[in-house]
């Protein structure tokens, strides 16, 4: 007598909601009805209809009919309905509809709510407004529960026996302390009722069944309303029809498909399985869950949506602290800054030469490591150097790092940048209190030095990188300095994008942001929107920024290079013209390590995958992951759906599902005691002939490692030449291997079917994956190879042609071409970038881009020109 | 109650008039207890103080329970668990051994970060010594307020090649003693330990050198380490044998952060005027300085600024004609002594010795001075680092660079290191290179493998390494995923990995602690919420909903539950009651 669990069946799920009876029909489309029309703005429908008790009246008392009716948004609608649907479909086949009428709409609803109405007002003294059909459930639940106490007067719960009439009270404790706003008493006052009406107590109130019986044998509603229960049930039995098992009673009118389904429920998936409705959903799902992806990450950027940033780290404690960096180290900074300013033409090592003097004048032990990398033909090689700041009383077990790139990003001397560095470790030398070492590193340049330091100091370094001399603690954190200018400025710029499209903890770019903006007055903006005015537009715009940064995977700053060794890093730009002078950006130093040295445990409490839409509010992972899981979703989908289609013998496809007569064999399905009559060719199992698709599909994925390995290996002078040379190439590929495919194997509607589903199927695991990690690319690529979802031999050519255009333009090279000339880059430049990302910080966008995208595109396009050969049986 | 007091009392006289029996006969005698400071400047702006306190006491009256300046608390401890020897380290911060050359006492009197401890107990079997230790490392963790209980078995380990008896052990106990060892590196050391460590001493950090010892000064050093050591001596061929005990001080001062007031210690930015610019540089201006090297100059400083207060007299109890007070700088440094100080100048140049007057405080002042001649730093047998190396939550490695500096004499020495057990030692990735190559340095090797939970891995290895050359030691290991109760509440921060210690001869070196980073769960919100909710809706929802949904009855079963059932069944229970109640009443009745 195990009960054994239900298997959820979509065939079952629809016959029971084909048959809910008449009043629950009703109900349920009622309240719907109410809640669509509660988003109109001419009439606030919620405050007319909720039970409020100071405005109970006698002519405000239509409040306690239709409170239940009235639901306030769209969780609460649906979950109401949920609960309610099951609960009073048993209530009306129990009692039939016209008993279940008259007691919803009377003392099922009034009684409850003139309970809580005098106990609200007249006890408690309070005036809490309630509306929703959750007190009908309570109701019916807690019936239920008396009679399921009946048979089953308890279960057990380890060793202690719980009376199950008990059940209902403790979903009402759950539902208050889990659902936020429900109202306790409200659901009580249900209970109550439910419980009275359980007893027995109060059937009293139940309207007479002779009158009933009456009204419905006048009227014969049994025979007018569908889905009519009937009152009597021992004449009729509950829908008029008396129940048998004898299965020679199911009528089988010939082609009303959906008949025998009925009889055959969960007895034969296959015959689910050619459902034509659900062989024409997939296409429009798959569409759909491509626009709801897009649509979900346009709502992002709403208030309703994203979040303010709030430090999670207590022990952070961001602009608590006083700082003392001013006065006369203005003077010492100015020294400094002379001295680099004289420096801007001297080689790398001269210029070492002399930093290590300033840094051991400081008192600080200092080191240098030298590196050279190789990409594209080119050598990238300089010099760091870098100085450690023992903790007083500490041991070398943590560290933080302040990073003064020598030239930033774009080239340019970091010279108020570097001074900066030099003055704050002589000042930072000054202070006991730091329970951290402090690393202050002058890098040669902002791309190749920082990847050499931190890939030397996990030892993880390539050959031609030196290994570090001297070496601290764990990294608990670092921030770079890129200040190359030397008046006064406006504001902060923090650019905080890793490799890979990795982040920094959450934590440290709120700390920086609250310092700047909260203690020091100095504004933060992120992503060059050097202008935000907190408009819907502006928040977008910041949000897809950022989220090319971290789809494209590069280096954004010297702290990217941190952030794969999980060492939490942030690059500080300061911009504009303003009042705030050096020493103000030196402080927000001091104030910002003070806080990390503060740290007693590594970064860990805030968000790692996060959305910065401004620099105050964000989207976390659970908000944004849906889109992109869409969207990759949309290839699944469409994946097996086409895998399913392929198993079944294709039909005419302009008859499928449609009632006409047909006159095929039939044959007869047997299960237990049901029978079904079904066309033979509905069972006929067919062979899928995967062997030449799934060739096709590992090959070109195989293949994408050819342009991989081109384009990382090639010098800089040929990559732009060999890239257009790719790009012809590329168009013609799929050209060739269509046609050579045709010719030879002459593959049929069956292996094209594969071949995409294959395709699609890699495309959509591949992404979903990819999301988790990289949301960004996964999005950008799954919206780029959206089109391949829709992708076949055409039999137009208008199609076909209109397709062959939409795919060149969306081919990788296309792509990656567009990109250039919208920002204005050369190509050649582009792809020395991607070389040097791949040999030297280890970015793993291009696999994406090659053995992922490009595989599957080229598999699109080989369909596109695909001729599928005509089967030599002729029309089915 | 009455006659417990009374025994204290008496208790009291006696003791009181056992130490004036003590006392008496040896009050002619040299006294067997002296104290010194050693003063030596590290580098223009740091200085290192040694604090050494010494005393013996004959192992007789030892073991008679006749303690004069042998602390009886420590004494009696050491009695309960048979322990013959004794070591104890409390350390803080890191000797910075390429600035300030050699260690103090060649770093025998220092331990790693944290506590450290070693013994020598007497027992007859591992099991009898096991308990032994046990028995110590709780007596000593409430006399010294730190947590020595935490040495458990995973943390304890018996030195094979690495530790050797420092006293004179007679031939029958060394067969018995066991030599046990155990660090607690995350444990900080702070003013709750140095008040115990005072408390020892004969004079209580009242009198003589030891009243400078002052929590706020020690605990704010660049480095400080305390330790004790109690072992017997014993004259060679005679049964004679004396119970040594001698307790240290070491601290590195930053001179320019211990003169800051205490009352203002923030090091604001110093005035205009005071900036002291290299004014040779052609930018020099009233707003523009770039700053001169300190490091030219010697610092000025004064006793009583640097420790909080000047020395106050001798301690009484030491008269053996010791000077408690030296300093180790040339002699053509200025010193100026307060009055009643006698300064002797030692022959080498480079040190003198104060003997002070025995009620008057004591001063000393060093004025700032430009001097070339500067006190020579002893150079250290080997430089020790060791480092993490690798990423990730699944694996690292270990990277050790130990660096003999001498251009002549080669070293062997033992390598000892501690590792908790998750941290698994891989011992086939061990491998020793020589100035980058890779070579057969290893001698011997002692490797006792880690059990999970029960003890941690140990691992000795003795290496000669030759004059001017630098010896790599890598090894990788792989973390272990604990159990979740086992995390400690701050588990991000990463677990301590004890000092790897480097013996050579009968000096120890220790290097840096470690910290190892392992997998840990996000203990925070998401993981409880999610929990929480996935479970109680599992739970109860879906068992609930469905219990009350489901139903396995028959149709004419239904509705026969009704008012008259629960009137019945009231009735049956009252009825019930009531007959017991009467019944009862009956019975009562009938007692009666």
């Amino acid at each position: 007598m195990a009960p054994s669990l239900p298997q959820f069946s979509a065939a079952r799920m629809r016959s029971y909601v084909f048959r809910l009876p008449l009043f629950t029909r009703s109900i349920i489309g009622v309240i719907l009805v109410l809640w669509v029309a509660s988003y109109q703005g001419v009439f606030d429908l919620v405050q007319w209809g909720a039970l409020i008790p100071k405005e109970i009246g006698i002519s405000t008392m239509y409040r306690t009919n239709t409170f239940p009716l009235i639901h306030r948004g769209v969780f609460h609608t649906f979950f109401n309905l949920i609960a309610l649907a099951p609960l009073l479909e048993r209530f009306e086949a129990e009692y039939g509809t016209l008993t279940s009428l008259a007691l919803f709409v009377g003392p099922l609803s009034t009684i409850p709510a003139l309970l809580y109405t005098f106990i609200e007002r007249g006890i408690l003294g309070m005036n809490t407004a309630v509306l929703g059909s959750s007190i009908w459930v309570f109701t019916l639940l807690a019936t239920e529960a008396c009679k399921t106490y009946k048979t089953n007067p308890s279960f057990q719960l380890g060793t202690v026996q719980v009376p199950t009439w008990i059940t209902p009270l403790v979903m009402v404790v759950f539902v208050s302390v889990l659902v936020p706003n429900t109202s306790f008493l409200g659901h009580l006052c249900g209970l109550a009722f439910g419980y009275g009406w359980g007893l027995g107590y109060l059937k009293f109130l139940a309207p007479p069944e002779w009158a009933l019986r009456w009204i419905e044998g006048k009227l014969n509603l049994l025979g007018r309303l569908p889905h009519y229960v009937s009152v009597d049930q021992k004449t009729y039995g509950r829908f008029g029809v008396l129940p048998t098992t004898n299965a020679s009673n199911i009528s089988l009118p010939t082609g009303d498909r959906m008949q025998v389904e009925m009889g055959l429920v969960g007895t034969s998936g296959s015959l689910l399985r050619r459902d034509p409705r659900l062989l024409k959903v997939p296409p429009y799902l798959s569409f759909l869950c491509i626009v709801i992806g897009v649509a979900w990450l346009l709502v992002l950027p709403l208030d309703n949506y994203s979040r303010k940033t709030y430090i999670s780290e207590n022990a952070l404690l961001p602009g608590q602290v006083h700082t003392y960096f001013a006065g006369s180290d203005q003077n010492v900074f100015r020294g400094y800054k002379r001295e680099v300013d004289g420096m801007g033409e001297w080689g790398n090592v001269e210029v070492n030469d002399k930093l290590e003097e300033f840094f051991k004048a400081s008192g600080l032990k200092v080191a240098r490591q030298r590196y050279e990398y190789t990409s594209a033909g080119e050598t990238y090689s300089g010099e760091n150097i870098y100085a450690i700041l023992h903790a007083p009383r500490g041991d070398a077990e943590e560290a933080i790092v302040l990073v003064g790139a020598w030239t930033n990003v774009e080239g340019e001397l970091n010279k108020s940048g570097v001074a900066l560095v030099l003055t704050l470790a002589r000042y930072f030398k000054r202070w006991s209190l730091w329970s951290k070492d402090i690393i202050f590193l002058i890098t040669a340049d902002s791309r190749a030095g920082p990847q050499a330091w931190v890939d030397a100091y996990h030892d993880t370094h390539q050959k031609g990188v030196q290994s570090l001399p001297v070496k601290s603690g764990a990294l608990q954190g670092a921030v770079v300095i890129d200040y190359p200018f030397d008046h006064r400025f406006e504001s902060l710029h923090v650019v905080y994008d890793g490799i890979n499209g990795q982040l920094p903890n959450l934590d440290l770019l709120n700390t920086v942001v609250s310092i700047a903006s909260g203690q020091m007055g100095i504004g933060a903006s992120l992503q060059k929107m050097w202008q935000h005015t907190d408009t819907y537009k502006d928040r977008l715009t910041t949000m897809l920024r950022g989220m090319m940064n971290q789809g494209l995977g590069h280096a954004s700053g010297p702290h990217s290079s941190f952030i794969p060794y999980h060492v939490d890093a942030i690059t500080l730009q300061p911009y504009g013209e303003g009042w705030q002078d050096e020493m103000a950006m030196g402080r927000v130093i001091e104030s910002t390590f003070r806080s990390l040295n503060n740290l007693l445990e590594h970064l860990h409490q805030s968000f790692f995958f996060y959305l910065l839409m401004q620099s105050s509010r964000f989207v976390s992972i659970g908000t944004y992951l849906p889109s992109a899981m869409l969207v990759a979703v949309n290839f699944t989908i469409m994946a097996i759906f086409l895998w399913v289609k392929s198993g079944s013998t294709p039909s005419p496809d302009s008859k499928v599902g449609s009632t006409s007569e047909k006159s095929g064999p039939l044959a007869i399905i047997k299960k237990e005691d049901a029978v079904a009559i079904v066309p033979e060719e509905l069972l006929e199992a067919r062979e899928r002939d995967f062997f030449l698709p799934l060739g096709v599909v590992v090959g070109s994925h195989f293949l994408g490692v050819l342009p991989l390995y081109v384009f990382n290996h090639t010098p800089h002078a040929l990559l732009p030449i060999i890239f257009y040379l790719f790009s012809a190439l590329n168009l013609l590929l799929p050209l060739l291997i269509s046609s050579t495919l045709t010719h030879s194997f002459a593959p049929t509607l069956q292996q094209y079917q594969l071949l995409k589903s294959f395709s699609l199927l890699f495309l959509g695991m591949f992404l979903s994956a990819l999301a988790t990690l990289n949301f960004s690319l996964a999005f950008l690529i799954g919206l780029l190879a959206a089109p391949l979802t829709y992708i076949q031999p055409f039999k137009s050519t208008v199609i076909t042609a209109l397709y062959v255009v939409l795919m060149a333009l969306l081919a990788p090279t296309s792509v990656l071409f567009a990109g250039t000339w919208y920002w204005n880059l050369g190509v050649g430049a582009v792809l020395r970038e991607a070389a040097f990302g791949w040999d030297v910080w280890g970015m793993n966008t291009q696999v994406v881009v090659w053995c992922v995208w490009w595989p599957g595109w080229v598999v699109g396009v080989i369909q596109l020109f695909g001729r599928p050969r005509v089967r030599e049986k002729g029309k089915a | 109650m009455w006659g417990n007091k009374a025994l204290v009392a008496m208790r009291l006289i006696l003791s009181l008039l056992l130490l004036l029996s003590a006392a008496i006969p040896h009050a002619t005698a040299s006294s067997d207890y002296h104290e010194q400071l050693n003063l030596r400047s590290l580098h223009p702006s740091l200085l290192l103080a040694s604090f050494n306190f010494q005393s013996n006491t004959s192992l007789t009256s030892f073991e008679q329970q006749n303690f004069r300046y042998f602390p009886r608390s420590l004494g009696q401890i050491l009695q309960h668990a048979n322990t013959r020897e004794l070591h104890l380290r409390f350390s803080l911060g890191r000797w910075d051994a390429e600035s300030w050359g050699a260690r103090p006492w060649g770093g025998a009197r220092e331990g790693g970060t944290g506590v450290e401890l070693w013994a020598w107990v007497e027992a007859e079997s591992d099991e009898e010594a096991d308990g032994r230790w046990l028995t110590l490392t709780n007596a000593l963790s409430g006399l010294f307020c730190a947590s020595l209980n935490f040495i458990d078995s995973t943390r304890t380990i018996r030195p094979v090649m690495s530790f050797e008896p420092a006293g004179n052990h007679s031939s029958s106990t060394l067969d018995n003693l066991h030599l046990l060892h155990g660090t607690l590196p995350r444990e900080v050391v702070c003013t709750e330990n140095l008040t115990p460590f005072l408390k020892l001493l004969p004079c209580k950090g009242k009198a003589g050198i030891s009243s400078l010892l002052d929590g706020h000064k020690l605990f704010d050093a660049s480095w400080q380490s305390m330790s004790i050591d109690v072992k017997p001596i014993c004259e060679p061929g005679s049964s004679d044998c004396q119970l040594q005990i001698t307790q240290t001080i070491d601290m590195v001062l930053d001179l320019q952060r211990s003169k800051r007031p205490r009352d203002n210690p923030i090091p604001r930015p110093v005035s205009y005027e005071e900036l002291r610019c290299d004014l040779s540089k052609d930018y020099h201006s009233h707003d523009t300085c770039f700053p001169l090297d300190a490091a030219a100059q010697e610092e000025e400083w004064i006793l009583s600024h640097i420790f909080g207060h000047p020395l106050k007299g001798t301690c009484p109890l030491a008269d053996d004609g010791i000077d408690p007070v030296c300093i180790n700088v040339p002699h053509a440094r200025h010193v100026y002594a307060s009055e009643g100080a006698h300064e002797h100048k030692d022959e080498s140049g480079y040190k003198r010795c104060f003997a002070l007057s025995p009620d008057k405080d004591f001063e000393i002042i060093l004025p700032q001075q430009e001097i070339s001649e500067k006190s020579p730093l002893e150079q250290p047998l080997l430089y020790a680092e060791r480092s993490f190396i690798g990423y990730g939550q699944e694996s690292g490695g270990v990277q050790a660079i130990l660096t003999n500096p001498s251009s002549t004499n080669a070293i062997e020495f033992v390598y000892l290191e501690t590792l908790p057990w998750f941290m698994k030692l891989y011992l086939h990735t061990l491998k020793a290179k020589i100035n980058g190559v890779e070579e057969d340095i290893i001698k011997e090797m002692y490797y006792r493998p880690a059990l999970d939970r029960k003890r941690g891995t140990q691992l000795e290895i003795r290496i000669l390494i030759p004059a001017n050359s630098t010896v790599v030691l890598t090894y990788d290991f792989e973390k272990a995923i604990l159990r979740y109760t086992e995390y400690p509440p701050d588990a991000n921060r990463g677990f301590d990995i004890a000092p790897a210690v480097i013996t050579i001869g009968d000096i120890a070196i220790r290097t840096t602690s470690l910290l190892l980073p392992l997998p840990t769960p996000d203990f925070s919100m998401p993981y409880n919420v999610i929990i929480l909710t996935s479970t109680v809706m599992a739970l109860s929802f879906g068992f609930i909903y469905n219990l009350l949904i489901r139903r396995f009855v028959a149709i004419d079963e239904a509705d026969q539950w009704d008012v008259r059932a629960v009137r019945l069944k009231v009735l049956a229970v009252a009825q019930k009651f009531m007959s017991r109640f009467l019944e009862k009443r009956s019975k009562d009745g009938k007692d009666d």
